[in-house]
């Protein structure tokens, strides 16, 4: 029987229909996803770029525009977004990432492009300027630090420094800490302990703050500084109850157990750790050299800050590293890869780089722009010297590819606090992790393959 | 005019030859009518129809693929596990753990809020002065965005400079860690009852339709104001009570209040929410977008909605005594 005109919808008939509407509609969405990725909707060539708010201001954007020609689209960083485009085949040009973790998960997975041939070939940003932070973006299948590049740091830190106020030292009468040797873990606590100020079950400053950029990095970074390491040789697993892991776990949990800082179990309203150091709330902050570009504006928290080594747990080794080196990448499928490439080029070595290096906002991945960190006022003298020494110690600490470190942070979230809260042991809490972390790890091996 | 509508027309003729738009076998003007009716229904519907489907449907059905398989959004050996999710899920303690508290969470938060939002309709009912301007006051919470409540509720309940600890410390007593285990709980029951607005407003237009007449037969026959409102307001309203019931609970066991209230807001903070305010749905979220297990992920989601499906069939069973329509039986016939 065939459908007549005038006849009654019938429901079969009518769901047919919304079925075929929304195919269509489905392959109109589609259609519009592929114009928007294809980079070229405008007259000159367009890129995309996933980068959080103020990695690329706009007027960058403008600048980029007028001096290469290039338009950039900004995406506002999400990475549940970014895997839902790459999934789809439309990933961003260019991809904010964090080279210390993200750069073996997107290489193992083979989603990120080897930028060695356009090093090769680049006037602007040459290999033998690179500064060895970069090398956290490099991956050779098995070891991070070594092999093809994937990305590049924009400008770093070495983020187990910390500042600290000589005005919250001085009022609590206790010994400022040296500004080129490091002091102990167990001293570090010590003093932030001797630090702290509570009222009426109130903290009113916090001793100090030691949570490192994530707290995968952090337990990573402290086993290394302990003598030991976190993973195993192919990253497949990990073991919080080898001494040096146990050391580091049972030190973190009794920082946050004693309340000193903001942990899990006392959060800081802030969320970070900038406004309460500058409110004067926070003897030492475990930031790098990044957080100058917080602190100069404001000359009198200025003068009463100094930035001091990475603490070291005694008898351990001397280590100082990146736990970020955040950056950019190029996902292998992005469809407009050399106008890509010449912005990567321009916001890494050129205006965008200078001005990043000027700011203090971090230590510049090329070697050749250090003469413009701020070194005007002696404070900034002062802190840069510290930091120069403390280059001589920077290692790589490899992380794993089989997962992000956020699903570590997340696990280790979820168990950690009934350790802090004094509910369960440390070595109770090592397996737990080792059982929770080491699952995951397998899940992301298998399917890494 | 369409061609369709032209056919249609000339079918209505009584003289159209039988080739014109084919004549209906039976019926003539009045299937005629019932047709166009039948077609304004459907294209009067069919915009949300397509957005059902492709926003819906399309997604649950493409969840529901995902839940038989290990993907996990970026991997490239991903395969497919069968019911390997479903029975990982079954013995997954963590799992259970955030249920049970995204149930209990639900037979407390629901109540209250549905006796602290009747409260206050049967409050701005009552002939007092300024009772708009209490409407509106009471209101207002509920329009608040969650985010901004979920802002607003960290810094009032902040150990160190929120706003309840100073009065607390004012009066001499020692602060509290509101935002953390154990009392994040009831920080979070607090948020729930702080936007009691919703269910007023919906009660209030509820009260609204009890007839005046009853009212005043039950004073005339000498009930007091309590029996009143227990014999006679109650059981008209219990099938707006009845809907507050079923929407509460599943916006409760959907919460994503407790993200927002949590020591970081984001993705990687999904976990750091206190373990007590660790509902169902935080877990999912961790699933999905901390550890990237999106198979499993997609395996919880659907088990939600199941027993949502069961949960909510469980009420409208043990409530049909008890609610009482203003309609009568009859005339669905």
């Amino acid at each position: 029987m065939h459908p007549r005109a005038g006849a009654s919808l019938s429901r079969r008939r009518f769901l047919a229909l919304s079925a075929g509407g929304a195919a269509a509609g489905a392959a109109g969405l589609s259609g519009c996803a592929l114009q928007v990725s294809t980079g070229v909707s405008g007259a000159g060539e367009t890129i995309t770029v996933m980068v959080n708010s103020g990695d690329i201001t706009p007027e960058q954007v403008q600048q980029a525009k007028k001096d290469l020609g290039i338009k950039i689209v900004l995406v506002r960083y999400d990475i549940t977004k970014l895997i839902a485009m790459i999934t789809n085949g439309n990933p961003p040009d260019l991809v904010r990432g964090v080279g210390a973790v993200d750069a073996p998960f997107y290489a193992a997975r083979d989603v990120a492009e080897e930028l060695d041939p356009y090093f090769a070939r680049s006037s602007v940003l040459k290999l033998d300027d690179l500064d060895p932070v970069n090398d956290l973006w490099r991956y050779d299948g098995r070891t991070q630090g070594k092999g093809p590049r994937y990305g590049m740091a924009k400008d770093f830190s070495q983020d187990s420094m910390y500042w600290y106020n000589t005005a919250a030292f001085d009022k609590a009468g206790v010994d400022h800490p040296s500004e080129t040797e490091p002091i102990t873990y167990e001293e570090w606590l010590e003093k932030a302990q001797r630090l702290v100020q509570r009222k009426n079950g109130q903290t009113t400053v916090f001793g100090g703050s030691y949570g490192g950029l994530t707290r995968a990095t952090l337990m990573a970074t402290m086993t290394a500084s302990a003598g030991g390491s976190l993973f195993n040789d192919d990253f497949s697993r990990v073991d919080f109850t080898s001494p040096e892991a146990r050391k580091a776990l049972a030190w973190y949990i009794e920082y946050c157990r004693t309340k000193v800082g903001p942990s899990l179990i006392q959060p800081d309203p802030n969320g970070w750790d900038g406004p309460t150091y500058q409110a004067g709330r926070l003897a030492m902050s475990n930031s790098g050299y990044w957080m100058g570009g917080m602190i100069y504006p404001d000359k009198k928290l200025a003068e009463v800050s100094r930035l001091a080594p990475a603490p070291l747990f005694a008898g351990g080794t001397r280590i100082s590293a990146c736990q970020g080196g955040t950056g950019l990448w190029m996902p292998k499928k992005a469809k407009n890869k050399d106008a890509a490439w010449r912005v990567f080029e321009w916001f890494f070595g050129e205006e965008p780089a200078k001005a990043r290096a000027g700011g203090g906002w971090g230590i510049p991945s090329l070697k050749s722009m250090r003469s413009l960190m701020p070194a005007q006022e002696d404070y900034q003298k002062r802190v840069l010297k510290a930091q120069e020494n403390e280059l001589k110690h920077f290692s790589v600490v490899s992380f794993t590819p089989y997962t992000r470190a956020d699903a570590v942070d997340a696990l280790f979230n979820q168990i950690a606090p009934a350790a802090m809260n004094g509910q369960i042991s440390v070595d109770a809490l090592a397996g737990r992790l080792n059982s929770s972390i080491n699952e995951q790890l397998k899940r992301g091996k298998e399917q890494v393959g | 005019m369409t061609v369709g509508q032209i056919s249609s027309v000339a079918a209505d003729r009584p003289d159209a030859p039988a080739s014109a738009g084919r004549a209906p076998a039976v019926g003539g003007p009045q299937t005629s009518m019932t047709a166009r009716r039948h077609r304004a229904f459907y294209m009067f519907t069919s915009p949300w129809i397509i957005g059902f489907v492709l926003l819906t449907i399309a997604p649950m059905v493409y969840a529901l693929w995902l839940s038989f398989t290990t993907f996990d959004g970026i991997s490239p050996n991903w395969k497919y596990v069968g019911l390997g999710n479903y029975r990982e899920l079954l013995n997954d303690s963590v799992t259970w753990a955030a249920l049970g508290r995204a149930g209990l969470f639900a037979v407390t938060s629901v109540p209250l809020s549905i006796i602290a939002g009747l409260a206050l309709a049967v409050l701005v009912n009552r002939p007092i002065k300024a009772r708009g301007l209490f409407r509106t006051l009471l209101y207002l919470p509920a329009v608040v965005p969650p985010v901004g409540a979920g802002l607003a509720f960290k810094l009032l309940f902040d150990q160190n400079s929120g706003a309840s600890n100073g009065v607390l410390t004012f009066f001499g007593f020692d602060a509290v860690g509101w935002l953390a285990d154990p009392y994040a709980r009831y920080v979070l029951l607090m948020t729930v009852l702080w936007a009691a607005g919703n269910v007023m407003i919906i009660s209030l237009a509820g009260l609204q339709d009890v007839p005046r007449e009853l009212h005043e037969a039950a004073r005339i026959d000498g009930a007091s104001a309590w029996r009143t409102f227990r014999s006679i307001t109650v059981p008209l309203l219990s099938p707006v009570l009845l809907f507050q019931t079923v929407t509460g609970m599943i916006a409760s066991v959907q919460t994503i209040m407790p993200l927002l209230l949590a020591p970081l807001g984001d993705t990687s903070g999904i976990t750091t929410v206190p373990q007590s305010n660790y509902l169902y749905m935080m877990h999912v979220f961790a699933q999905y977008f901390a550890l990237g297990r999106y198979g499993y992920a997609s395996a919880l989601l659907w088990v939600l909605f199941v027993l949502i499906l069961v949960v909510t069939g469980l009420i409208f069973k043990f409530t049909s005594g008890v609610v009482f329509y203003n309609v009568d039986p009859e005339a669905k016939k």
